[in-house]
């Protein structure tokens, strides 16, 4: 699994394999091409978990923290969060004023 | 079958290896974390434009980025037209008739100079805004997905990035009009994709319930993330590119931190029981904006994972939405024909 060079793909491992999901289109193989394919594909799937094993990973609370971090920093800059003053707002319509 | 056995074996134990060394590191909780922060004050939003003219429901739309047209944004209907619109004076800047009005997900290139779309027609078609007679043409028909076309992004005038129903994204080079890359792994429909901010990653959201991870240039998988119970319809980062937000068809959205390589939070609500469509950030990250079948888009304290916000405008379901690249304004896209322009 993960990403291929197109030269290095099948024909048939490039054929949504049959599987549960809802939208996907169910391919019906021949018996000998299916058993060898689900061993590739188990291969493959090894293959991936192991490269998902073996990254490095911080602390929670340290991604927390730097979550945090960059919210504080940046919530001024935010004028959805900080509201927007009608004077600076470019999508207010300035209605124009009746002099009664 | 001895070595299917081994495999389905080995499979297992990396499967308790990565699930180990998540809960190595969850020293604490991002809930705990934030027990000291503030929750947000009430969010309101008000209508600032109603962009008028599709005649059908919008399934997509996307800002603009240049300088030059942060406040242009492209949307695709099913009434077959690509629509760029001047967000300021809601005029149309064009209207680009379709050849197939089964459109999915449109893009705006962050030059401003292309926009793209595509949908059951199972191709990605790249209009040039910047013809020379002034008229926009299609340029390209990236054709090779078995699947409908769910999601595109540009990552530059030169290549985009694609999700497909048929399981795939790929990566392609639009002047060969070629396939350079395809990112296989998913087990469901790719719903959703999106960009880091430094152009390096991106991720996929699909229908067998996982988010993953895809590093662009060594065309690999570098993480997934499961906990969504259905269909991930949406996804979006951070905006400093070290977490990742989900929206699923289980009504929950979540938010992943890709360092510490785990779900931090849920934004769930018992009151809420419909699937998220969309999701956008705000531009410090502090509020996530969802659209929601129910025809609202609730505003979420991102670190809190308390609603303060709901913007409720549309008569029919929101489909899409997005948060300008300068944060000013978030535009909603509905089934009930109309784009809002929110501040």
């Amino acid at each position: 699994m993960g990403g291929i060079p197109l030269s290095e793909i099948s024909h048939t491992e490039k054929l949504p394999l049959l599987r549960n999901c809802g939208r996907c289109v169910e391919t019906i193989m021949s018996s000998k091409m299916q058993s060898s394919n689900n061993t590739a594909h188990a291969r493959r799937t090894v293959q991936q978990l192991r490269i998902e094993a073996s990254i490095e990973r911080i602390k929670v609370s340290k991604a927390s923290a730097d979550l945090m971090h960059y919210c504080g920093e940046h919530a001024k800059y935010d004028p959805l969060l900080m509201g927007i003053p009608a004077s600076e707002n470019p999508f207010k319509d300035k209605k124009p004023c009746t002099i009664l | 079958m001895g070595e299917m056995e081994e495999l389905r074996k080995e499979a297992d134990n990396l499967k308790d290896q990565i699930t180990e060394a998540r809960k190595v590191v969850q020293d604490t909780t991002l809930q705990e974390a934030v027990a000291g922060t503030t929750l947000v004050g009430r969010v309101q939003l008000k209508t600032r434009k109603t962009l008028r003219g599709h005649l059908a429901k919008i399934y997509a739309m996307h800002w603009g980025t240049d300088t030059n047209c942060s406040k242009l944004c492209v949307s695709a209907s099913q009434d077959g037209k690509l629509i760029v619109w001047d967000t300021l004076t809601t005029n149309k800047v064009s209207a680009i008739p379709l050849k197939s009005s089964w459109v999915m997900t449109c893009a705006y290139a962050p030059s401003g100079n292309m926009v793209a779309c595509g949908g059951l027609d199972n191709m990605c078609s790249i209009y040039n805004l910047k013809g020379k007679d002034g008229n926009v043409k299609v340029m390209r028909e990236l054709a090779a997905h078995t699947g409908y076309l769910s999601c595109c992004r540009f990552l530059s005038d030169s290549e985009i990035i694609t999700s497909s129903g048929d399981c795939t994204c790929v990566l392609w080079d639009i002047e060969t009009g070629t396939e350079k890359t395809i990112f296989a792994g998913h087990l469901g429909d790719c719903m959703s994709l999106a960009v880091s901010p430094d152009f390096k990653m991106f991720i996929s959201g699909a229908c067998d319930f996982t988010a993953k991870l895809w590093d662009i240039r060594e065309a690999s998988c570098r993480q997934t993330f499961s906990g969504h119970e259905s269909d991930i319809n949406a996804i979006g980062f951070f905006p400093n590119g070290n977490a990742v937000i989900t929206g699923s068809d289980d009504a929950t959205c979540k938010l992943y931190d890709l360092r510490a390589d785990q779900e931090l939070i849920t934004y769930q609500d018992s009151g809420i029981m419909c699937g998220v469509t969309s999701l956008a950030p705000s531009l410090s990250g502090r509020l996530l904006l969802a659209g929601y079948d129910d025809f609202n888009v609730n505003i979420w304290d991102m670190l809190k994972a308390e609603r303060v916000g709901v913007l409720a405008g549309h008569d029919n379901r929101v489909s899409c939405i997005g948060v300008s690249s300068d944060g000013m304004a978030c535009c909603t896209g509905s089934w009930d024909s109309f784009l809002k322009i929110w501040n």
